[in-house]
C-alpha cells in the first residue's frame, strides 16, 4: 500500500517543488533502513530550502555538518514490487560547511593532491614522482575496507569496516569516501597521522585521490594546504574522455569487467566535478603526453624543480 | 474539571514479549486486576474506552471496543480511541469528557498493544504511521530516524555529548530493576549504552525503547471515591511531520498541554513530585523536562546527572523505568503511565504527580495531573 501506484503519481506532482539548494539543519545515518531500500545504512536529513520550506530527504556525500549546503539530485529511490521504477529528489553536498575550516589552525604544511577519474594515470604520473623525487615525496597510504587484489602495491592498508568505522568516529579517519560497488562495501580514507609524520620528516606528503576524498582533506587541513591538481583524460567531449578511460582500465588488466564498470560509472562524476568544483583545483592538466605532465608538475611543485 | 474525578482502580500486565499470550489474553489480565484493584464489581462499570494503535497491523483485529466489553458480562457501550503513542493519555482524556458530560459515572480504560506476533520491519513500518505519510515516509525515514535528527540537532544546539545522554537509559533501566512489570529488569550503564550498535546516528540501540506486549486499565468514577484525584486532563496536538515545525529541540504539544493541566489543576510545577514521562528515546526525555519546565533548553540533562549520582532532587522521573527499562506497548504506556503515578504519589506520601504521555514525535500530547488526598 506504501508505494501504490496512485500513492507515487501524487508525490511525483509536488517532485517540482524540491529541486531547491538547501542547508543541512539536521541528519541521521539509518542503519537498518526500510527493506525496500536496501540494506546500506541510508544517510537521512532535514533540509531547510530556499523558499524557507524544510524537508525530509536523502543525503548523498559524507562528512554532513548541519548548516552545510546542498543541491538537489534526481536518483533512483528504489524498485517497487511492480518494477516501477521510484524517482526521489535526494540532495548532495556541495561545500563542506564554512565553518569547519580550521581557520585558526597554523598553516601546517603541502600536501600534492592527483585528482582524476580511474585510467586516467594517476598511478603512473606518481610512480614516475617516487622514482625522480623519491627524496622530497612520500605517497600518502589509503585505508581502505576493500578485499586485497593482485596489482596492489603496498598503497592501500587493508582493514574491516568495523576497524575503519571505528577510527572514523575517533576522528582519526580525517577523509572517507564510500565508492557503491555491486560486489562489496568499498570504504576508503586518510588518517590524518600518516600526513602529519610525513610533515614531521619534512617531506611533500602526496595523495592519488578522488572528489570526497579531496574535500575532505580541505575540509580538515584546509582548502590552501593543498597543491591540487586535477588529472584529465585527452578528449574534447565527456564521450571521448570516458572511451579512452575504458581502453586504458581494459589494456591494464588490473580489474574485472565487473569492476571496471563501477569504475566507469564513478569516472563520469569526477570528469562533472572538475567543472563544478573548480575551487577545489590548483591546475588542470590533460594526460595526453605523460612528459608535459611530468614537466609541468615540477614548475609547479616547489621544490621540485631544483630536486 | 467540571466535576471530581477519581482514580479507583488500576491494574496492568507485565510488560515484554509475551508469546504465549494473545491481545484479549493481556487485555483480559489487565482489566481483571483492575476490577481487582477498585473493590468494585464489573457491573460498576458504565462505558469501556480502549486505547490501540496498531492491532489491524499486528494481530489482523479491529474493533477493540467491543472485543474489550465482551470480557464484562453486561457488555457495556464501549469505544475506541487511537492516538498514535499516546492513545494511552488521549484514551483517559475521553474517559474524563464522559464522565464530566454526565454520560457515564464509572468508566473503564484499557490501553494495550500486541506488538511481538509482526515480524521488527512490519511493526516499524506500522509505526511510522505515527509521522506524516506524504513529507516523512518516502525518504525511507523511520521513527528512530526522526529522533537521530531531533537528538542530532540537540547536541548541535546545546553541546549534548554522547557520554551524558547515555545516563539517560541508564537510570531508566535502574528504576525498572524495582519494578515488577518491568520488561528490562537488569543494570546497564552508561557505557554499556554508549557503545550499543548504532540505530539512528547519534541514537543508539540502547537509546530506543523496546517492542513490547503489554495492557494496562484504569477505572475513573465520579461516583466511587478514592485517595486519589484526577486534577487535570488535557491534550494538545502539534504538525505530525517535524519538516513543518519551527524547532526540533522542543515540543509545543508538550508546553500547552502543560500549561493548560496546570491551570486547570491552580497548582504551581515546583509542587509536583512525581513524573512519568515519554522516553521513547533517550532524548525525548531530555527535551520533555525543559518543555515541561522542570529544566531550562538544554539543561534536562543535569536532572538526570543528579539522579544518576544518587544525589536528592525534588522530582522523582520514570521510578517505573520509563518506555526505556518497563517497555513500550504502545498504546498502554498512557494508561501504564497514571497507574504508575497513583501508586507512587500513595507510597511517597506524595501530593502531586504528573502522567506527560506523547504520539509519534510530540504531535498529539496528553497531561494527566493526579492529586493524592490523603498526602
Amino acid at each position: 500500500m506504501r508505494d501504490s501506484s496512485p500513492i507515487i503519481h501524487r508525490a511525483q506532482k509536488k517532485r517540482s517543488d524540491k529541486l531547491q539548494s538547501g542547508t543541512i539543519v539536521s541528519f541521521t545515518m539509518l542503519r537498518n533502513p526500510p527493506s525496500q531500500f536496501g540494506k546500506s545504512p541510508r544517510p537521512i536529513g532535514l533540509i531547510e530550502l530556499e523558499d524557507g520550506s524544510n524537508v525530509l530527504a536523502t543525503l548523498v556525500g559524507s562528512n554532513f555538518q548541519i548548516g552545510q549546503t546542498v543541491r538537489p539530485r534526481m536518483r533512483l529511490s528504489y524498485v517497487n514490487e511492480e518494477k516501477l521504477r521510484i524517482y526521489e529528489v535526494a540532495y548532495e553536498t556541495v561545500m563542506p560547511a564554512r565553518i569547519s575550516y580550521p581557520r585558526e589552525k597554523a598553516f601546517p604544511g603541502y600536501i600534492l593532491a592527483l585528482t582524476g577519474p580511474s585510467g586516467v594515470g594517476k598511478t603512473t604520473v606518481s610512480r614516475i614522482l617516487a622514482k625522480g623525487f623519491g627524496g622530497s615525496l612520500t605517497s600518502v597510504p589509503i585505508v581502505t575496507t576493500r578485499a586485497p587484489k593482485s596489482g596492489d602495491e603496498g598503497e592501500y592498508l587493508h582493514m574491516t569496516t568495523k576497524e575503519f568505522e571505528n577510527m572514523r568516529a575517533k576522528g582519526a579517519i580525517i577523509a572517507v569516501t564510500h565508492i557503491p560497488s555491486a560486489t562489496e562495501e568499498r570504504w576508503y580514507g586518510y588518517r590524518a597521522a600518516d600526513i602529519e609524520a610525513i610533515w614531521k620528516a619534512g617531506k611533500l606528503p602526496v595523495v592519488i585521490t578522488e572528489m570526497h576524498l579531496l574535500q575532505g582533506l580541505a575540509t580538515h587541513f584546509g582548502r590552501r594546504s593543498i597543491l591540487s591538481f586535477g588529472l584529465l583524460p585527452p578528449g574534447k567531449s565527456k564521450r571521448t574522455m570516458l572511451s579512452h578511460l575504458l581502453h586504458r582500465l581494459r589494456t591494464r588488466g588490473r580489474d574485472t569487467e565487473e569492476h571496471i564498470k563501477d569504475r566507469l560509472k564513478n569516472a563520469e562524476a569526477d570528469i562533472a566535478f572538475f567543472k563544478e568544483r573548480k575551487d577545489l583545483f590548483d591546475h588542470l592538466l590533460v594526460n595526453e603526453d605523460l612528459e608535459k605532465v611530468i614537466s609541468t608538475l615540477k614548475e609547479r611543485v616547489p621544490g621540485l624543480s631544483e630536486a | 474539571m467540571q466535576c471530581d474525578v477519581f482514580l479507583v482502580g488500576t491494574g496492568q500486565t507485565r510488560f515484554g514479549e509475551l508469546f504465549d499470550r494473545s491481545t484479549r489474553d493481556v487485555m483480559e489480565e489487565a482489566i481483571g486486576n483492575a476490577i481487582e484493584n477498585s473493590g468494585l464489581t464489573s457491573l460498576d462499570i458504565d462505558m469501556v474506552v480502549v486505547a490501540n494503535m496498531l492491532a489491524e497491523q499486528t494481530n489482523n483485529q479491529a474493533h477493540l471496543g467491543s472485543l474489550a466489553s465482551q470480557m464484562l458480562p453486561h457488555h457495556p457501550p464501549a469505544l475506541r480511541v487511537e492516538a498514535a503513542c499516546g492513545s494511552g493519555a488521549v484514551a483517559l482524556h475521553t474517559a474524563t469528557a464522559l464522565l464530566e458530560s454526565k454520560r457515564a459515572e464509572t468508566v473503564l480504560v484499557v490501553g494495550v498493544e500486541k506488538m511481538t506476533d509482526a515480524s521488527t520491519e512490519d511493526v516499524s513500518t506500522a509505526l511510522m504511521g505515527a509521522a506524516d505519510s506524504e513529507l516523512d515516509q518516502p525518504s525511507g525515514l523511520t521513527f528512530p530516524g526522526i529522533f537521530g535528527l531531533i537528538a542530532q540537532r540537540y547536541m548541535h544546539e546545546y553541546g549534548l555529548t554522547r557520554e551524558q545522554l547515555s545516563l539517560v537509559s541508564a537510570l531508566h533501566h535502574r528504576n525498572g530493576m524495582r519494578n515488577p512489570f518491568a520488561q528490562f529488569r537488569i543494570e546497564v550503564t552508561p557505557e554499556a549504552v554508549s557503545q550499543s550498535s548504532p540505530v539512528a546516528d547519534p541514537l543508539r540501540l540502547l537509546d530506543c525503547s523496546p517492542i513490547s506486549d503489554g495492557a494496562a486499565a484504569c477505572i475513573l468514577s465520579t461516583l466511587h471515591r478514592s485517595p486519589l484525584r484526577l486534577a487535570a486532563s488535557q491534550i494538545a496536538t502539534d504538525t505530525l511531520s517535524i519538516a513543518q515545525r519551527a524547532t526540533l529541540t522542543s515540543f509545543s504539544a508538550s508546553k500547552e498541554a502543560m500549561e493548560r493541566a496546570l491551570r486547570e489543576a491552580e497548582i504551581d510545577r515546583d509542587e509536583i513530585k512525581a513524573l512519568e514521562t515519554h522516553d521513547c528515546f533517550s532524548i525525548a526525555a531530555l527535551i520533555n523536562l525543559e518543555d515541561l519546565g522542570f529544566a531550562e533548553p538544554g539543561e534536562g540533562i543535569r536532572l538526570y546527572e543528579a539522579l544518576y549520582k544518587g544525589r536528592a532532587t525534588s522530582l522523582m522521573i520514570n521510578r517505573s523505568g520509563g518506555l526505556k527499562a518497563c517497555g513500550h506497548p504502545v498504546a498502554a504506556t498512557g494508561v501504564k503511565q497514571l497507574c504508575d503515578i497513583g501508586k507512587q504519589l500513595i507510597s511517597e506520601k506524595k501530593q502531586w504527580g504528573i502522567a506527560h504521555n506523547f504520539g509519534g514525535a510530540c504531535a498529539s500530547c496528553g497531561i494527566h495531573l493526579l492529586e493524592n488526598l490523603d498526602a
